[in-house]
């Protein structure tokens, strides 16, 4: 016979998919200003790190900056494949690309990054969310693109992204970790089948990073309703 | 480009499986299959429904989720709102929105319900799946088709009649056999009555160690060791990503002194006799090597969180993966090269150098009689008749310091294992005995507070308390590793749904270490555990930085590993680990499980007073939160 205990209590709760939030893009991409936020602790080699055990500042990026001069502070995955190309995460070489081939309108002045990783959920989405979604907005952003980084970068990116949305703009969380993007309610998702760490594509595979790009902002502009995902048909294994 | 609406794309993901995107469209409707386990809950309609319709399980909402749209403000449950059972096949008499309580003034009538539901879970016996039978005027039968359905047909009853519910038994996918019902713990056979039958013993013998010298040679004497300085320059061998070690003795009284960031904790043992788990093995008692690590740029090498500080403030001491309050402590630090901290090849190298030290000391330690403070007896056992139960371990898998060495040669060794990363992060079943002798050396990820250290594995609460409990039948440990993609984890949690099936147990223990994207592994095998109906536990670090990403409806019974004031990893080696106070309710919450005695839903934030509620319970002490300061 086993013993037993009356009156113990279960000691965790499963979180709660927090309430729809979703603005409809109403004008052709090739409009649009389209900005790129990441979770995922890139930020200038002139910058101050972030602290890898949870950090809920960011760190400004005009979209100026050459990609060289950019570089990841986050303990949650294998860095080196930012570290051969910041690209993998940040896509900043790629969307000026995207801007003169036309498919994308313009991009703004700056971007905002942070390091979502154990992010303080009640900083981000009472503060820091909110004034990234503020500074997009001022610049006339229309379209938010975002990539997680971590399992908790996954919810942070979330967070900041529904600020965003609430905000006026329509945005896509590009998640390598598509179960947390959605039970955390990102309003799209886009699901390539790739790493955490090189979540916005393989590093230096200029085709692969572009297409995972287009297919988002297209999803952007297609995603019927709210916390919709979209599996994307980009492989990419990293042999750690 | 043309900004055309395609059609409606077919993907959501399974509401039953968090992990899992389905190719298709599912709304959130109950199927038939889902009917019978929610009879006596709310009916509410899940989409606008038209006047004249003849209500079926397609349009009501799925219950299980009911809390998490309470909680979103999407859902407001009403006073009189009817249950499924009453609704089931009324009429509709006017429109009604989505989301919106079914109550009698929309209906043309109502099922009358006169008997309460059987208070027997569900799954406890066949019978109770169905609905309760009504005992008065209407002719019900209720029969066990050889389909696995349970076909209920209400011959006429007050208000309504000719109604048929074809209810799958168990709410599983029906089948000739059906899914095998859970046999109550307390019903196992009869023939067996748990004997203790020992398959393997392990000898541990604790040699008292009193000092510790950087020296000349290396050597054991009268309870001190010495270690050959030069052992540092010919360990720079083993690995060219190495480029400097150094060595240097901590006394306990000492411990305020600089560190950098504490890699892992690695007691000495060594084999005297047999294979790993069996035979006799020496472990130096008083001591322990501590590797602490940096680039040649000075970076920490640490994942998520640094400890580098005050040792005296940066380790919880006497947990089990840390140093005791009186071990010497042989700091052992590192220099990799630049910008490889994170990535796999650089921690390795910093462990497997490290490695070479500690087995000089080893090597010594086989055959130095010195006096033996503890002779520790470990058993693999069986004891048939009583529950069987596995623990799972889930181990990081995602590379760089997130990995971890399987069955070295030596006792938390290096040389000679293989890594779970190398191994596809499959699920590998040890015995109990095997980990106690150190079959797992910890690359050790994730933040300080959290990750499990090698130290951790050689006296693991959890495995201690479940081989020693005569109440059950451990009948091993799995390790299976968190893989870095997605795609993965739903495949390794996959296999270890297999393997669980096979080993036809009666219950398990999944912890894991860590926080973040482990958690949809975690709760992933959670679920792989609770569909095949064996009770499950949970175990982890959640609190409030850490709190889960994801969830499914099995993970109901889970313990919480935290001991930060705020619930933050603390960045203070080992605070927020397993300890015998977690390990001793998860067992006990496994133990109610199986015998079908309630466990409480959690409160929806995060709170210490639940733990130390059940701590109060089961007589142990309080847990103590410490006060870190850690708000990030």
């Amino acid at each position: 016979m086993l013993t037993t205990v009356e009156g113990m209590q279960s000691e965790i709760f499963v979180p709660v998919t927090p309430k729809p939030v979703f603005t409809e893009l109403n004008k052709p991409l090739s409009e649009c200003c389209v900005a790129f936020i990441t979770a995922g602790g890139i930020h200038k080699k002139s910058q101050v790190p972030f602290n890898t055990s949870g950090d809920f500042s960011y760190r400004t990026i005009e979209f100026d900056t050459p990609s060289s001069e950019l570089m990841v502070t986050h303990g949650g995955f294998d860095n080196s494949d930012i570290n051969k190309d910041v690209n993998c995460m940040f896509p900043i070489d790629r969307l000026h690309e995207l801007v003169a081939e036309g498919f994308i309108g313009s991009l703004p002045k700056e971007t905002y990054t942070f390091m979502g990783g154990g992010g303080n959920v009640e900083k981000f989405r009472n503060v820091t969310g909110p004034e990234i979604a503020k500074k997009l907005k001022a610049q006339g952003v229309d379209v938010v693109l975002c990539t997680g980084g971590c399992g908790t970068c996954h919810r942070s990116a979330t967070i900041v992204t529904r600020c965003c949305e609430e905000a006026g703009m329509s945005c896509c969380v590009i998640a390598a970790l598509p179960p947390i993007a959605r039970q955390q309610g990102a309003p799209r998702i886009t699901a390539p089948h790739v790493p955490i760490g090189s979540n916005a594509g393989e590093p230096n595979n200029i085709p692969m990073q572009t297409a995972i790009l287009k297919d988002s902002l297209e999803w952007v502009r297609d995603c019927p309703s709210y916390n919709q995902i979209k599996v994307l048909p980009y492989e990419y294994r990293h042999n750690v | 480009m043309p900004a055309e609406k395609p059609k409606k794309w077919k993907i959501q993901t399974d509401p039953q499986d968090s992990g899992r995107i389905k190719q298709e469209v599912n709304d959130m409707s109950l199927t038939k299959e889902q009917v019978a386990e929610h009879m006596k809950d709310p009916a509410i309609f899940c989409c606008r429904r038209q006047k004249g319709l003849k209500i079926s399980e397609a349009d009501l909402e799925d219950p299980a989720i009911f809390d998490d749209m309470i909680d979103a403000g999407l859902l407001k449950l009403s006073d009189d709102g009817l249950t499924i059972e009453q609704v089931l096949g009324t009429t509709l008499t006017t429109d009604v929105e989505a989301l919106t309580p079914i109550t009698p003034a929309v209906l043309d009538h109502v099922n009358e319900i006169s008997a309460p539901a059987a208070d027997e879970k569900p799954e406890e016996t066949e019978a109770a799946a169905a609905p309760a039978p009504v005992p008065a005027a209407p002719q019900i039968t209720t029969t066990t088709g050889s389909d696995g359905m349970i076909h209920i047909e209400i011959g006429k009853a007050e208000k309504i009649e000719g109604i048929k519910l074809d209810v799958p038994v168990f709410g599983g996918p029906a089948g000739p056999a059906g899914p095998a019902p859970v046999i109550p713990a307390a019903a196992a056979p009869a023939a067996k009555k748990g004997e203790k039958k020992v398959i393997r013993t392990l000898t541990k013998k604790h040699i008292k160690i009193t000092d510790v010298e950087i020296g000349d040679e290396t050597s054991i004497k009268d309870g001190k060791i010495t270690i050959d300085k030069k052992l540092t320059e010919l360990a720079l061998k083993e690995d060219p990503l190495c480029k400097s070690l150094a060595l240097d003795v901590i006394y306990p009284d000492k411990r305020h002194v600089y560190t950098d960031t504490i890699m892992d904790v690695c007691p000495i043992a060594t084999k005297v006799e047999g294979e790993l788990g069996e035979g006799v093995t020496k472990v130096a008692d008083g001591v322990v090597f501590m590797l602490t690590g940096v680039d040649e740029d000075g970076v920490q090498v640490h994942e998520f969180g640094s400890s580098e500080g005050y040792l005296d403030e940066r380790m919880y001491f006497g947990h089990p993966g840390c140093a005791d309050e009186n071990d010497i402590i042989i700091r052992c630090h590192a220099v990799i090269a630049s910008k490889t901290g994170m990535t796999r090849p650089g921690p390795f190298a910093a462990h497997k150098c490290q490695d070479y030290i500690i087995q000089a000391v080893r090597d010594k330690l086989k055959t130095y009689e010195g006096e033996v403070v503890r002779e520790e007896v470990c058993e693999d056992v069986r004891r048939e008749g009583n529950p069987r139960v596995v623990l799972v371990k889930e181990i990081m898998g995602q590379g760089a310091m997130h990995d971890n060495v399987i069955c070295p040669n030596e006792p938390c060794g290096v040389f000679g294992g293989q890594k779970n990363v190398d191994c596809g992060n499959v699920p590998i079943m040890l015995t109990p005995n095997q980990v106690r002798d150190g079959s797992i050396h910890a690359l050790t990820c994730i933040g300080p507070a959290t990750k499990e250290m090698t130290r951790h594995y050689i006296r693991e609460p959890l495995v201690e308390g479940l081989a020693a409990d005569p109440e059950l039948d451990l009948i091993g440990v799995i390790f299976v590793g968190s893989p870095q993609v997605n795609d993965e984890k739903m495949w390794v949690s996959e296999r270890l749904g297999s393997l669980l099936e096979s080993l036809d147990v009666d219950g398990c223990i999944i912890t894991t270490e860590g926080f973040g994207n482990n958690h949809i592994d975690f709760i992933q095998h959670i679920g792989q555990a609770g569909k095949r109906g064996i009770p499950v536990v949970g175990v982890s670090f959640c609190a409030y930085q850490g709190q889960l990403v994801v969830g499914n409806k099995y993970a109901t019974a889970m313990v919480e590993e935290n001991m930060d004031a705020g619930g933050f990893e603390n960045n203070i080696a080992g605070c927020s680990c397993i300890t015998r106070e977690v390990a001793a309710r998860a067992i006990q919450m496994l133990k109610n499980r199986m015998a079908g005695v309630d466990i409480k839903p959690a409160p929806k934030k995060w709170n210490n007073d639940v733990i130390n509620a059940n701590n109060k319970l089961l007589g142990l002490p309080e847990t103590k939160l410490v006060e870190s300061g850690t708000l990030h």
